[in-house]
């Protein structure tokens, strides 16, 4: 995590621990009372399934779930592949077509290229230059074996909000099983899966100020999506994800949650206005670009690309400094060019040149403004040494 | 990802803070000579321009977009070349760039970029000459 002078704009990737979680995590390994397994009938087993319970309860008052609706998962890329790959699955022979955009999160991409192995159908969404999906897209798209759409709520990469609520109410009135993968808005913005249509929901703790490794997946109990699982044991979350659970990261979820859910009042729209002071901030680093609509969008994110500027480079100035991600490497560990911004209609050029800044819970003025200032530096510095011309043509 | 501080050498990171050799040639009279190379869809573009005076590079500057490597690797050279007999240009190539930049494979396309740049402003002397 960064260190004193460095400013942390990475929260689309993790958001800092809460202390409060770290400690209330802490307390919950410490003591004594809290170590058997929460699965065991015993009287210690109990207490930390008591434990279990109450972190269920936080987990789910933010998305407005019933307790009994929320599974525990590893994180959002599971809860992602147990409701893709599970509910359509689950679906029988004669429901194998799959609706989904091309600017999902690796997960849910990788979750449906795999159903594509196993012989189903998938239809790609394309984005407008905006990054929205439009709800009319879907409609479109949908067939008489459409088994299951899956969107992302909040873009990780450009922060386009998707309206799950019309989605999920076409998917209702057609029958079909709508997952959202909210990881980027849960905690962020409001999100309620009591929305008409809402089947299953995926989430994490660690962009929310919990810890990395936990995660939730929302199953509505009634009607109940059938799902198959994806691992096996000892039945474990109603039968789908097998697997003791880890309590202190429950724990932590739990509170994360919480925390979060207090602050939902007013939280995103001071991380709005943050964001808007960034991208006025950066303005004499012009000729630049806001990659994905304004609005609507997640509060956090801002991705902004500085004509001429090639993001290794850019990143490598700030190192240390300024803790971000660049277009070119947006796509997880693979250090490919960013298949969001290629599908945004963005040249290989101008996905260099873009860098995603991401805010959240403890970002100050003074953090934005120092952000800005490095980055105006450190545009100017690298555009100082361009050779003629390549200004207006790396853009 | 890996460290930033751990991606790069010493040589690169040094190169990359300093960009000796950025910019362009005093306009001080004297025989100038440019050449440049560019692949994009790589990310890489560099310019370099000499003064030469004799058989010795009297000067030479460079313009770069590109990876910290690719900016490096225009930094070298530029510097290799300043004072430095003509000969000395033909046995710069980008495997030897690599190796003293200590820099990953796939960054050979881009410091190949470097080297037709130079290449480039060979050739560009030997038609004014």
């Amino acid at each position: 995590m960064p260190g004193e002078e460095a400013v942390y704009l990475d929260y689309a990737a993790a958001a800092p621990l809460d202390p409060r979680v770290a400690a209330a995590m802490a307390a919950c390994l410490a003591d004594p009372a809290l170590q058997a397994n929460p699965a065991s009938t015993h009287a210690a087993g109990q207490a930390a399934a008591e434990r279990v319970g109450a972190a269920r309860a936080q987990v789910a008052r933010l998305v407005n779930a019933e307790p009994e609706a929320i599974v525990f998962t590893s994180g959002a890329t599971e809860s992602v592949n147990l409701a893709v790959l599970g509910a359509v699955r689950a679906a029988g022979k004669d429901r194998r077509h799959v609706v989904t955009s091309r600017i999902e999160h690796r997960a849910g991409v990788a979750a449906c290229r795999q159903l594509e192995r196993e012989g189903h159908a998938v239809s790609w969404l394309a984005p407008g230059r905006d990054g929205l999906i439009e709800v009319e897209q879907v409609a479109a798209a949908l067939r008489a074996d459409t088994a299951l759409v899956t969107l992302m709520h909040a873009n990780n990469e450009i922060g386009a909000v998707t309206d799950i609520s019309a989605v999920a109410r076409l998917c209702e009135a057609r029958g079909i099983v709508f997952h959202a993968d909210a990881a980027q808005s849960v905690g962020r913005m409001p999100v309620d899966v009591a929305l008409p249509g809402i089947a299953l929901l995926s989430f994490c703790a660690h962009k929310l100020g919990g810890p990395k490794g936990i995660g939730a997946l929302y199953v509505r109990r009634r009607p109940r999506p059938a799902i198959q699982p994806l691992q096996f044991g000892g039945g474990h979350e109603r039968g789908l994800r097998s697997g003791t659970l880890a309590l202190h990261q429950l724990v932590g979820f739990g509170l994360a949650c919480e925390l979060a859910g207090a602050a939902l009042a007013e939280e995103p729209a001071q991380v709005r206005s943050l964001r808007e002071r960034l991208w006025q901030a950066l303005q004499p680093a012009a000729p630049l670009w806001r990659n994905g609509a304004a609005d609507p969008s997640a509060p956090g994110i801002l991705n902004v690309g500085f004509a001429g500027i090639e993001g290794e480079s850019l990143l490598f100035e700030l190192d240390g400094a300024l803790h971000t991600t660049s277009g070119a490497a947006c796509s997880s560990a693979t250090g490919e060019p960013s298949y969001v911004l290629r599908a945004l209609g963005l040249s290989d050029e101008a996905i260099q040149a873009s860098l995603r800044l991401s805010l959240g819970r403890g970002i100050t003025v003074a953090d934005v403004d120092r952000a800005a200032a490095m980055l105006v530096q450190a545009v100017a510095r690298l555009r100082a040494v361009l050779p003629a011309g390549a200004l207006e043509r790396i853009a | 990802m890996i460290p930033v501080t751990t991606r790069y050498s010493k040589t690169v990171r040094t190169l990359f803070r300093e960009l000796a050799g950025a910019g362009d040639l005093a306009a001080d009279g004297g025989k100038a000579v440019s050449g440049e190379a560019a692949a994009l869809d790589r990310g890489a573009w560099v310019r370099f321009a000499a003064r030469i005076e004799g058989e010795r590079f009297a000067d030479c500057r460079f313009r770069a977009f590109g990876c910290p490597h690719t900016l490096a690797a225009a930094s070298l050279v530029a510097g290799r070349l300043r004072g430095a007999p003509l000969a000395a240009a033909y046995s710069i190539d980008a495997a030897g760039i690599a190796r003293e930049l200590e820099a990953p494979a796939e960054k050979m396309g881009r410091l190949l970029v470097v080297e037709d740049a130079l290449r480039a402003l060979l050739a560009e002397f030997g038609r004014v000459q």
